[in-house]
């Protein structure tokens, strides 16, 4: 063992290297550099066609803090990271626990079930549109029939209400597949184990599948949580940001105040203090993870 | 495989199995059989939702996909987003995959899960955020509506999860036959060239898969970065649902063209797919 350790420690030294570095390199380039540059920004005024004209210190940052418009976007970003990611971490666990147990046609199941990763969700957005529309929408019709009359796309509260389901629909379908893969890791012997004690099948999920499974499933959450904080395109595809802006997610209001309105300082501006919010989340949850994993 | 658990499980509670799994299997086909119905709809009878059976309840026709791939505009993007997502996918495994392979199989001064992680913690950064600088950046090298240039940005974003992705596929091949090859004397780079990739093929499928819907599905860029010439397909959606509102045939038939590539592709892929979503190796 010792000796294996030591010709692996010369065994491609050079190369490792080699293969690493141009990975590493691009990462560096390509998101550290631009990250810098955005800061270099954000304490810009920049004009189209000229470039930076000068240092504004604070000024960008002012008046992002007293936008009204990005607080919201930040709301409703965290309302539908809020609700939308406990939903699709409950049902991709529990339909993952239902596939591996592994009645006749789970094959099927399984296929069918992590399809919806695989769409794309702008089309998905627009899609929900004509789901969604009070005219003729299925969903909207359907639940119309039976006295839930919701105006999905002309009200705020409808309009998030109709994309968290739609995200619920395609990303529900992320957690169903890593958490399948991590309860394959479970062998027969654990089983038979559980089924002595447990008195019953539900309680076989929690004292055993839901402990064993916990490292990938948390990482799937970890991994959902932060591309969740990015979203745009669904609810963007649905109701573009309306009635108005008020289902405007953060990544559209920036998008918008940078590519629309051309304006480059408030739109960095506005990129760092959501990064900060965005990694504050992030830290935090992290380290309540790796606690709980003991 | 069948679990121990079902074999011992009573009538009811494999009863109660199959009506979850059915509800969620129905859920899950529910938005793709309703965009198949309107697609071949007319724009009159979209506006019945509860005509649902072609034939018996309205005479279908491919008029609105004919209406859609005669666009010019439509086959271009559809073009544009297959190249730009072939190209991403190429580009990525050139750069991730040896990088993943040398995390998996080599020590470093720094732990290698510490760099897998570092290069996990990019992913944390929102794109809508660095707009501004690749903006310019394009600009800047006249890459604004390329190819190129979103291909330099989706292998920006997707390097990370190819590394990781792979990193886990390396770990879990058996290391014998490299080590065999090594007394035989083959060089490292031989062992990893000829030796470890093959023996990680359907690894590397599935992170081209992966890499591949997830080029397809990006919008923000691809929006912002693309007017023209090089607009992808999710950008014209996104383009038409704000210019030409929506009719439900037209919307359904573009949902369908925006969908299907990726998702034939996962058919392809998905009894593989496991292995590629383990996760296994920033356990820490």
């Amino acid at each position: 063992m010792a000796a294996a350790r030591i010709s692996r420690g010369q065994y491609g030294a050079r190369l490792k290297y080699v293969l690493l570095l141009p990975a590493v390199v691009w990462v560096v380039a390509f998101t550290f550099l631009p990250l810098v540059s955005v800061i270099r920004y954000s304490f810009a005024a920049y004009v189209l066609g000229r470039g930076i004209t000068g240092y504004v210190g604070l000024a960008n940052y002012i008046e992002v803090v007293n936008s009204a418009r990005f607080w919201h976007s930040i709301m409703v970003t965290a309302i539908y990271v809020a609700v939308s990611v406990p939903v699709e971490v409950a049902l991709g666990f529990l339909i993952a626990w239902l596939v591996h147990l592994g009645p006749p046609g789970t094959r099927t199941f399984r296929t069918i079930i992590g399809a919806p990763l695989f769409t794309m969700e702008v089309a998905i957005g627009y899609l929900g549109v004509t789901m969604f529309s009070s005219q003729g929408g299925l969903i909207a019709v359907l639940l119309a029939k039976i006295g839930i009359d919701i105006p999905w796309l002309s009200s705020a509260w409808g309009g998030l209400a109709a994309a968290i389901v739609l995200d619920i629909w395609r990303w529900t379908s992320f957690m169903f597949l890593i958490v399948l893969a991590g309860l394959g890791s479970i062998t027969t012997e654990l089983y038979d184990a559980a089924i002595l004690d447990a008195k019953n099948h539900w309680q076989v999920m929690w004292r055993l599948a839901v402990p064993l499974a916990w490292p990938v499933t948390s990482i799937a959450i970890l991994l959902r949580t932060i591309e969740s904080l990015k979203v745009f395109a669904i609810p963007f595809a649905l109701t573009t940001g309306g009635p108005g802006t008020s289902t405007e997610v953060f990544s559209a209001t920036d998008y918008l105040t940078t590519i629309q309105f051309f304006d480059f300082g408030k739109g960095s501006a506005m990129g760092i203090v959501f990064l900060i919010m965005v990694s504050a989340v992030i830290t935090v949850f992290f380290r309540q993870m790796r606690r709980r994993l003991g | 495989m069948t679990n121990v658990l079902w074999v011992r499980a009573s009538m009811w509670s494999r009863l109660i199995v199959y009506v979850l799994l059915i509800g969620a299997a129905a859920w899950t086909l529910m938005p793709f059989a309703w965009a198949i119905v309107n697609s071949v709809k007319t724009l009159a009878d979209t506006f019945q939702a509860g005509a649902i059976i072609p034939f018996v309840d309205f005479t279908p026709t491919l008029k609105s996909w004919d209406e859609v791939l005669s666009d010019p505009q439509v086959v271009r993007a559809f073009v544009s987003s297959i190249v730009v997502s072939a190209g991403t996918t190429v580009f990525v495994l050139l750069l991730g995959v040896p990088a993943a392979y040398s995390l998996a199989r080599f020590e470093f001064p720094i732990d290698s899960n510490d760099i897998t992680l570092w290069f996990l913690s990019q992913r944390v950064l929102p794109p809508a955020v660095v707009l501004v600088p690749f903006y310019l950046l394009m600009v800047q090298f006249r890459l604004i509506d390329t190819w190129t240039g979103l291909i330099f940005c989706y292998s920006t974003f997707n390097l990370a999860f190819a590394v990781v992705i792979m990193r886990d596929i390396f770990r879990d091949v058996s290391t014998e036959i490299e080590d065999a090859a090594k007394v035989e004397g083959a060089s490292a780079w031989q062992v990893f060239w000829m030796i470890a990739l093959p023996l990680s093929l359907d690894g590397l499928v599935v992170t081209s898969v992966l890499v591949f819907a997830f080029s397809w599905n990006e919008a923000l860029f691809a929006s912002a970065l693309t007017s023209q010439d090089a607009m992808t397909f999710s950008a014209l959606v996104l383009a038409s649902r704000s210019t030409r509102g929506v009719d439900f045939n037209i919307a359904s038939v573009n949902t369908l063209i925006g969908i299907i590539p990726p998702v034939i592709l996962y058919f392809f892929v998905q009894r593989y797919l496991a292995r590629g979503l383990s996760f296994g190796a920033v356990k820490g």
